[in-house]
């Protein structure tokens, strides 16, 4: 199991469009990836209402679990994918 | 002209409902408490070691005599609001609040012109009377009406009034009560004037009606029951009920005026010996024709109904006859036979004549609430003694109006092969097992409907029979009828409506009746609540196809498929998915579905089901669906920068939803102005989970038709 946090900086926060990309690179990976909104709740990457219902804002504090599969390689793509798009 | 009349005459009798359905009760509480401090009566039933004066009993008895007497003494004022109420088309409420300030503001005016000329003394006797305290002129409930149709046109015309920037907090329904205070203080000094001339004419008619006797009562009872098909019965006996034209009495030394006014008078009065027939000349008739006269026809038409279907029959006849013995409420009986044997009606009209005759001349002192039923003849009549009131004469007279209603009527529908029920044709069947069926689906509520695609079929029947919701001005209903203002009259399906359970329908201009029976006032509320939803927006479409939409939507809840139809959220063009200008979705990443161009800035839920997500930006909502569908319903594209401007959200998470409830409502105008799309996506995010998700309906389609097929 493979953690990392990261802090958003999108100015609209994880909504309809950004979920769903992160939606569709979490379901590309073979690894179990969880979303944890810090001092809240946290979703499966690949349910898409879960990752929209946290309610994830500009400035929000995450932290991502990669758990199973490739963990180092998915845990790339992953801190890639948060960056580009987050 | 005339039709136009017949349509405004039509929703002042029907606003008089308001305020007469509260009658019963205050006669109640009048009868009950009167009867029982009446000297004369407790010593006759023994009743002196329970009930005297300084008893608490007593007291009680009392309390409920002149809490009663309290409502029938300020019914002008009742008559003012609810008029006001009855005739307002919209905001109905502020029209209430109109009608009693202007009442209080134009009797006030009155009395301050009474002050001004001299006083009291100086007016005509018998003229002036104080209401709520104040000295003013007579008027009685023709002051209330007067006030009530006044505030109603004043509020129809300005309750939307936009007034300039710095006065515009009194715009509006605000401006109503205010335009209707100004106005009244000038009708009130007006009536100053006018009404004295109006008071000879009407004291003139009362001594016109007076000297008519017997012949007059019989023609007055004649005439009530002939407006009876016309809905306008109410219009016709409230003067002689509540104004000079049915009389003027002193009792106890206040002047009263109209025929009910003076019973109920005479009734809280203990210096009564005998009740007024000079009044209850109006009311007593009712009794005999009601109790016993047409449960007589009622047993005329279970006999002479054939055979096979006198079971069927006699179950409707029954309940008719015996709403109309118990409260007065005939028509459901009388419709029965007026619709199918006119002749049958006509006879009922001048026997029912005869009655209130005979009434009158037997010296029949009892008086009614609103109807000739049991209850008020219990009341009024036997319970006040037949010393004062000659009640069994309504008995008498009744047992021989029971064998005359059943001979004339059995011997009619015999010999004329008249149609009542039961002895329809074969094919013409149909209309009893409607109106069983219709009972069996009122049973259930408008609720327990809701698994069907309609959720509330007889108000779609009932809207579809109208013409649609396009094409009704206003709906409103009586004891017993819905009674509705249509634009195209044509459009009007008198089939449609009897398939809803209206045993008849009654056409005059662009008044429709349609009659229903007691129970009208759910199917009145019930009808005006679907209106608001938007399936009563397409009921071609709905009455089109109702056998497949239910048959596909019955199997998900318990059939392990899932299978599932999502309906359109808003009113609009339909856009594929692919088409839809923002790559996440046009791609399906979010999920497969279906857009919709918005016409209209109203989000409706898709399906039975409950709110997931919501959003603080308000531009996007979730939905878990009965059926474990999950959808994301996102109105415009990038919208979510608007952060929640122009977006109006009517529900809020966890909130359980029915197909068809209002969830957002936006302003579409403002976010095109602002230089987004309103393009709005339907997607199922839980895609995985099904085989396949298949729009079924393309190009304009309107809220609540079906959309989506989801395939587990």
């Amino acid at each position: 199991m493979k953690q990392f946090s990261y802090v958003i900086t999108d100015p609209v926060g994880i909504h309809a469009r950004p979920a769903g990309m992160l939606v569709k690179a979490a379901k590309a990976l073979d690894s179990t990836i969880t979303i944890e909104k810090t001092g809240g709740k946290s979703a499966t990457a690949t349910k898409l209402m879960a990752v929209m219902g946290l309610g994830i804002k500009q400035g929000d504090e995450v932290t991502v679990t990669i758990d199973g599969g490739n963990e180092e390689a998915n845990l790339q793509t992953m801190e890639q994918f948060f960056q580009d798009h987050l | 002209m005339k039709d136009k009349i017949f349509g405004v005459l039509q929703r002042v009798g029907r606003s008089f409902m308001l305020p007469i359905a509260l009658l019963p009760v205050a006669g109640l509480l009048l009868g009950i408490g009167s009867s029982f401090t009446n000297q004369t009566m407790l010593e006759t039933y023994n009743l002196t070691g329970f009930i005297y004066e300084g008893g608490i009993l007593y007291t009680i008895l009392d309390i409920m005599n002149q809490c009663g007497s309290a409502v029938f003494n300020n019914l002008a004022l009742l008559f003012a609001m609810g008029v006001a109420i009855g005739m307002a088309k919209k905001e109905k409420e502020v029209a209430a609040l109109s009608g009693a300030i202007a009442y209080l503001v134009m009797n006030t005016a009155i009395s301050a012109m009474i002050t001004a000329r001299g006083g009291v003394e100086a007016m005509a006797p018998n003229s002036t009377a104080s209401t709520l305290g104040i000295t003013t002129l007579q008027m009685g409930v023709f002051g209330g009406i007067v006030v009530g149709l006044g505030v109603a046109a004043l509020h129809n015309k300005f309750y939307k009034i936009q007034l300039p920037q710095v006065l515009s907090f009194f715009g509006g329904t605000r401006f109503v009560p205010i335009v209707s205070t100004a106005v009244f203080v000038v009708v009130g000094i007006l009536m100053f004037f006018l009404w004295p001339i109006v008071q000879t004419g009407i004291a003139m008619l009362g001594n016109l009606v007076i000297h008519s006797g017997y012949v007059g009562t019989w023609i007055y009872g004649i005439l009530e029951r002939a407006l009876i098909p016309f809905g306008l019965h109410h219009v016709f006996y409230m003067p002689f009920w509540q104004t000079a034209v049915g009389g003027t009495a002193v009792i106890d030394g206040v002047t009263i005026q109209g025929a009910q006014n003076i019973f109920f008078a005479e009734l809280a009065s203990r210096a009564t010996e005998v009740f007024s027939v000079s009044a209850t000349r109006f009311m007593a008739g009712k009794f005999p024709f009601m109790i016993f006269g047409l449960p007589g026809a009622a047993l005329a038409m279970y006999r002479a109904a054939n055979p096979e279907k006198r079971k069927i029959a006699g179950g409707l006849l029954i309940s008719a006859a015996l709403t109309a013995m118990l409260t007065g409420i005939t028509e459901p009986l009388e419709f029965t036979f007026l619709f199918v044997a006119p002749a049958m009606y006509a006879v009922h009209c001048v026997y029912a004549g005869l009655s209130y005759m005979l009434m009158h001349i037997f010296n029949v002192g009892v008086g009614m609430t609103f109807s000739g039923g049991i209850i008020d003849l219990t009341l009024f009549g036997i319970l006040q003694g037949n010393a004062k009131t000659h009640w069994i004469w309504v008995v008498l007279v009744g047992l021989v109006y029971f064998c005359l209603y059943y001979l004339t009527f059995y011997f009619m529908i015999v010999k004329m092969d008249l149609k009542t029920p039961g002895r329809e044709a074969d094919d013409e069947e149909t209309k009893l097992f409607t109106r069983s069926d219709f009972k069996a689906k009122t049973g259930v509520g408008p609720d327990g409907a809701a698994s069907a695609s309609v959720s509330d079929p007889v108000s779609a029947l009932i809207l579809k029979g109208l013409g649609g919701k396009a094409n009704l001005s206003d709906v409103d209903c009586c004891a017993t009828r819905l009674r509705v203002t249509v634009i195209d009259p044509n459009k009007v399906s008198d089939a449609l409506l009897k398939q809803s359970g209206a045993s008849g329908v009654i056409h005059k201009g662009n008044g429709v009746q349609a009659v229903y029976g007691p129970q009208v006032a759910v199917i009145k509320s019930n009808l005006v609540d679907f209106m608001e939803t938007p399936e009563s927006d397409h009921l071609d479409n709905l009455a089109a196809a109702p056998a497949p939409a239910p048959a596909a939507a019955a199997p998900s809840k318990e059939a392990p498929s899932k299978d599932t139809i999502l309906s359109a959220p808003m009113n609009g063009q339909v856009i594929p998915i692919a088409e839809v200008q923002d790559e996440v979705f046009a791609t399906c990443v979010l999920g497969e579905g279906i857009a919709i161009e918005p016409s209209e800035g109203k989000l409706y839920a898709p399906a039975d089901g409950v709110i997931d997500n919501v959003f603080d930006t308000k531009h996007a909502i979730g939905i878990l669906t009965e059926d474990g569908v999950e959808i994301l319903l996102h109105i415009g594209i990038n919208t979510v920068q608007l952060n929640g401007a122009h977006f109006e959200l009517h529900v809020e998470k966890e909130q359980q939803v029915k197909k068809g409830d209002l969830l957002i409502s936006f302003d579409q105008d403002a976010i095109r102005a602002a230089g987004y799309l309103c393009t709005t996506p339907m997607i199922v995010c839980n895609t995985d989970d099904y085989q396949s998700i298949t729009p079924i309906a393309q190009g304009g389609i309107q809220a609540g038709t079906p959309l989506l097929e989801v395939k587990g």
